[in-house]
């Protein structure tokens, strides 16, 4: 955290000298300062900054491409003519426990197209999603425990 | 040129994506399925629109109300969702009758809408063993 | 025609058959859950509506108009949702 605000002194410093105060520049001064702090940084403080943001970063790019890969699959079966469905509602056992982390995973699950988070269990340990795609119902519990809920958890906890 | 082509391909994207959206909403067979296909391709449909915009006009307070558009719609229409398909199912609409399983069927006390998490999976033998 | 203007006719086009679509869902229902998705993705189209026209008339203030109803409408699902978990409620309370 103190990385982040450090960060943060070091990248509007870099506006200030340069005197453009734009969005772009302040951009440009967090990522310099971002390479800067990364290469001094010192093993003997243990800061694990650099490993979230790299983890953000990852996680985003990763739910980009689900988003695209669901998104095209449910428009190809829209278009086509026929259902080709296995729809079904399904319990997710959950590891996560905290609310932020429910909830960061169930709005991911509803975001991406063809599944959709119907609600959790009172105690937070089920989390009950209606997919449209469900070959086999245990391929699908862990691909979402792998994916999604092994992330959320790399990047909340 | 550059930014008119940019706004052009990201126009056509997004409502292309709002129209299978709304192809969707039509030809699913049942709730849930039409809020999968409808509301995600919606989202992401209004964002290509709202970034074509911002791509048109380059002006930093357009900018930056698109993006708050976009990051406002992307916030709500899961919760929105989430609501609607949770107070639907407690209504009661039907699933389609070609859906594979139902493993939130009968978890809900009646009464009070608490939410079970039994394991239907593994504990449904225990269930009849105790019925018996 | 410049290419922004084909992509904007396209664009109308293609967003007021959605709106066809979402109507003739709104009308054949068959629930009530039903007509208020098909409600709520009218709004999100309006959305782009707004969009699509600010582009086309080049004015920008029309983003406005975009803002408020982004948040008017997540309101006002978030109401039906509330309602028919209500309407619920009582028909339970009733059938015991």
């Amino acid at each position: 955290m103190t990385t982040f605000i450090l960060n943060l002194f070091l990248a509007f410093s870099w506006v200030t000298v340069t005197g453009h105060f734009e969005p772009l520049n302040f951009f440009i001064g967090f990522i310099l300062a971002y390479v800067m702090l990364w290469l001094v940084r010192s093993g003997s403080a243990p800061s694990n900054y650099f490993k979230k943001v790299q983890q953000v970063i990852g996680f985003i790019f990763f739910f980009g491409h689900e988003l695209v890969k669901a998104n095209l699959r449910v428009a190809w079966e829209v278009i086509r003519p026929g259902h080709h469905m296995y729809p079904g509602v399904v319990a997710i056992p959950l590891d996560i426990k905290t609310d932020a982390e429910i909830t960061m995973l169930a709005n991911l699950i509803t975001l991406t197209p063809g599944t959709l988070t119907l609600d959790v269990s009172s105690d937070r340990k089920i989390l009950y999603v209606h997919a449209m795609y469900i070959e086999d119902v245990d391929e699908f519990t862990r691909s979402i425990k792998e994916g999604f809920e092994k992330r959320v958890q790399e990047v909340l906890g | 040129m550059f930014q008119e082509a940019v706004c052009a391909i990201f126009l056509i994207v997004g409502s292309t994506f709002i129209f299978i959206a709304g192809l969707g909403m039509l030809r699913m067979p049942d709730l849930f399925m039409r809020m999968s296909a409808s509301t995600k391709a919606s989202t992401l449909g209004v964002g290509f629109l709202l970034t074509a915009l911002a791509f048109k006009f380059t002006q930093l307070d357009i900018v930056s109300r698109a993006v708050a558009v976009i990051v406002f719609v992307i916030l709500t229409a899961p919760v929105a969702a989430h609501m609607i398909g949770r107070a639907a199912y407690i209504a009661g609409v039907p699933l389609w009758y070609r859906s594979v399983i139902d493993e939130l069927c009968g978890q809900y006390d009646r009464c009070d809408h608490r939410l079970g998490s039994i394991d239907i999976r593994t504990q449904d033998d225990e269930r009849a063993e105790g019925d018996a | 025609m410049s290419l922004i203007e084909i992509s904007v006719h396209f664009s109308t086009a293609m967003l007021s058959l959605t709106v066809v679509f979402a109507f003739i869902r709104l009308v054949r229902g068959p629930s009530l859950p039903d007509r208020v998705i098909a409600l709520d993705l009218m709004t999100t189209v309006g959305i782009g509506i707004i969009a699509v026209y600010a582009i086309s008339t080049d004015k920008p203030v029309f983003l406005d108009v975009a803002v408020i109803l982004a948040l008017v409408s997540f309101l006002g699902t978030i109401a039906f949702a509330y309602y028919l978990q209500k309407v619920t409620d009582i028909a339970d309370l009733k059938g015991d």
